[in-house]
């Protein structure tokens, strides 16, 4: 049986480019963002509409974007760039703003290039690497400042507290909701599976968001109804845990393979996925306290490791993977993805006993096969572990 | 004629050789072993055919066939598909239970392999998607000097010299090559680094899995006599010496499998 909700969902987002269409007409003013620290309570509360931008999986656009900049950049970055170039997609060639942060610096330099090759307004928000200190702290404060007042020249209005306030209300709601339908697609007896939180996740970056919050209680509701009264009857399975580089819409490769080889993904801690709803406590409706709050959580892969034994993503990451309860890790890592490839090993020394698969990918078929036949051995590996005393 | 006893196959096709085991009971009663072509199931069949006719016993004689390998997921003729990872694991570990680290060989890719006591998989790595520090690496190599594949190890250990390699694409590495005997370089030299290359690279596999004796070289290329003399010397250790051809170590674990599976299955008792 399917979920209804999820359908609403899927019929919300066919309409949302038309929609975004008539609200322009009206004089909205639609800003693509993209990364991990963008305040986006900020630009939704200057009355702006904010789209989270960025595909993957397409090899085809990561040629077109490769012809304005290095095949050694990231491979997310080159296609985000082919998008631009092509400009087809119905968001990006609707944006009237494109903010970046610059916790990636390939992703801070995808936005110099956007405006010098493609004409588009940009803003770019500065990130601390060192974000544990005062300075630090004071750095990003006024980073969040200066974005709010460009954001608020653009948008032609003052940022009000009590929008301010009306729209953390929206995204704590928000937050709250994916934390409750992670929680859920990690049960033994609920209809929802991973896949499907991923998407809609994804749908909410370019949905309203008041309707989006909406939907996201409806879907819960419809999940809590739907419980299977049975659990734990399933065989021997794999549950997968993914880290690593980010996965974007359209890149589902590595998610194919996984559950067409019969491994259940149960959790992640990527920056596209679970981590950008953690730990995000605004304590005041201000910018200040939305950059506190904003650089006080789960720290992005980009960022340093400030101290190896209290760094807060490998400390959330161990957390989750006892959380979801996961057997092994899948740590996806893009070409020329600096920052995960880096600490590939290092979250592996790390993690300890756990076992733990990096994939090394990009946007093509090629290597198909081979990452199938990595995979495989690493289920087979897990379920021998499981059902030691049986076979293989 | 009536066949005695219970048989079970493995069936191994990688890129360059299609293999296959045939277990009695618990003995290996057959081994087949063809050069793979375009067509995998052909091979597969190919193989396991020549088990077959050596065995004196036809397909149906068999209870249960395993593939494994890249062809595995084109294999109607086995029960069930592996990988050949596992394989390699309890091939290594129903010839030599003591062994704790495979590295594996073969036409296409190379594997670092970390077994426990019962011969299940622990950890592993393989090489990136290049055909770097694999048998068609050195086969395209022996195409160079215009020598034998199986020659190209022994050629290899009478070396005086190790003329340092830096390229371990294929591609860029067939043309140092070519620059390398331009320059006067003598043959024996250059291959002896490009054996040293590979396995400096492989030893870097095995910094991401560890190594534990006793160590085993499985896969074609173990049969090349340089590239264990170099790995034992990448990674300071002696390599256990194989009880079959270690070509063949994938199918036969493939066939301990299987007979696993059968058991399983109430096939076999």
């Amino acid at each position: 049986m399917g979920l209804k909700t999820l359908e609403k969902i899927t019929a919300a987002l066919e309409s949302r480019p038309a929609e975004l269409e008539q609200l322009r007409k009206q004089g909205k003013k639609i800003v693509g963002w993209l990364a991990y620290n963008i305040p986006e309570e900020i630009i939704y509360a200057l009355g702006l509409i904010p789209i989270r931008i960025g595909q993957g999986g397409d090899g085809r656009l990561v040629e077109v974007g490769a012809r304005h900049i290095s095949t050694k950049n990231c491979v997310f970055v080159r296609q985000v760039l082919g998008q631009f170039a092509e400009k087809t997609d119905p968001y990006i060639k609707q944006l009237d703003l494109v903010a970046i942060d610059a916790t990636c610096i390939q992703l801070y330099r995808l936005e110099e290039l956007i405006n010098f090759y493609f004409d588009y307004n940009t803003v770019v928000l500065g990130v601390p690497r060192n974000f544990a200190t005062k300075e630090g702290h004071e750095y990003f404060r006024k980073e969040v400042e200066f974005f709010t007042k460009k954001l608020e020249l653009f948008a032609g209005v003052s940022l009000e507290q009590s929008r301010l306030e009306e729209a953390i209300k929206i995204y704590d709601g928000i937050r709250e909701a994916i934390k409750t339908l992670y929680r859920y697609q990690s049960l033994d007896n609920s209809l929802l599976s991973w896949r499907q939180v991923a998407s809609v996740i994804n749908a909410g970056y370019n949905l309203d968001r008041e309707r989006y919050l909406e939907l996201l209680q409806e879907l819960i509701q419809e999940v809590e109804a739907n419980l299977s009264e049975e659990s734990g009857t399933r065989e021997v399975e794999a549950r997968i845990f993914l880290s690593g580089s980010l996965i974007p819409p359209g890149d589902t490769k590595l998610i194919d393979i996984i559950e067409q080889l019969g491994g259940r993904i149960v959790g992640d801690d990527l920056w596209s996925g679970l981590n950008f709803f953690l730990n995000l406590n605004i304590k005041e409706p201000t910018p200040y306290g939305v950059a506190d709050a904003y650089i006080d959580r789960v720290p992005h892969g980009s960022l340093p490791y400030l101290d190896l034994k209290s760094d807060g993503r490998l400390a959330n990451l161990k957390h989750q993977i006892k959380e979801f309860k996961a057997d092994g890790v899948v740590y996806h890592t893009l070409r020329y993805c600096d920052a995960f490839t880096f600490k590939a090993g290092e979250t592996k020394d790390v993690l300890g006993n756990i076992p733990f698969l990096e994939i090394h990918t990009e946007y093509s078929g090629s290597d198909f096969e081979a990452i199938r036949t990595r995979v495989e051995a690493f289920i087979e590996m897990i379920k021998s572990k499981k059902e030691i005393a049986e076979l293989v | 004629m009536s066949i005695s006893g219970n048989y079970f196959a493995g069936v191994d096709v990688g890129s360059l050789a299609a293999k296959s085991v045939i277990l009695k009971d618990g003995e290996i009663f057959a081994t087949g072993l063809v050069p793979s072509g375009v067509n995998s199931v052909e091979s597969g069949l190919s193989a396991l055919n020549l088990a077959l006719e050596t065995a004196g016993l036809k397909k149906e004689d068999l209870i249960y066939i395993v593939g494994t390998g890249y062809g595995r997921v084109s294999a109607p003729y086995a029960n069930k598909a592996v990988t050949e990872i596992t394989c390699h694991a309890k091939g290594t570990n129903y010839l030599h239970p003591t062994v704790r680290t495979i590295i594996d060989m073969g036409g296409q890719d190379c594997k670092a392999i970390r077994i426990d006591p019962d011969g299940s998989v622990v950890d592993f790595a393989m090489n990136d998607k290049c055909a770097a520090g694999t048998g068609r690496f050195l086969e395209v190599m022996a195409g160079v000097f215009k020598v034998k594949l199986e020659d190209l190890g022994s050629i290899a250990l009478s070396a005086t010299d190790t003329v340092p390699m830096s390229s371990t694409c294929t591609v860029f590495a067939e043309s140092e090559t070519i620059s390398l005997v331009a320059r006067g370089e003598r043959p024996e030299n250059i291959l002896n680094g490009i054996h040293h290359s590979i396995a400096n690279r492989i030893a870097g596999l095995f910094s991401r899995v560890g190594i534990e004796s006793d160590v085993f070289f499985s896969g074609g290329v173990a049969k090349n006599s340089g590239m264990k003399t170099a790995i034992e010397q990448a990674l300071k250790v002696n390599i256990v010496k194989p009880e079959i051809d270690p070509q063949l170590i994938g199918a036969l674990g493939a066939a301990v499998i299987a007979r696993n599976f059968a058991r399983k299955e109430g096939l076999w008792a």
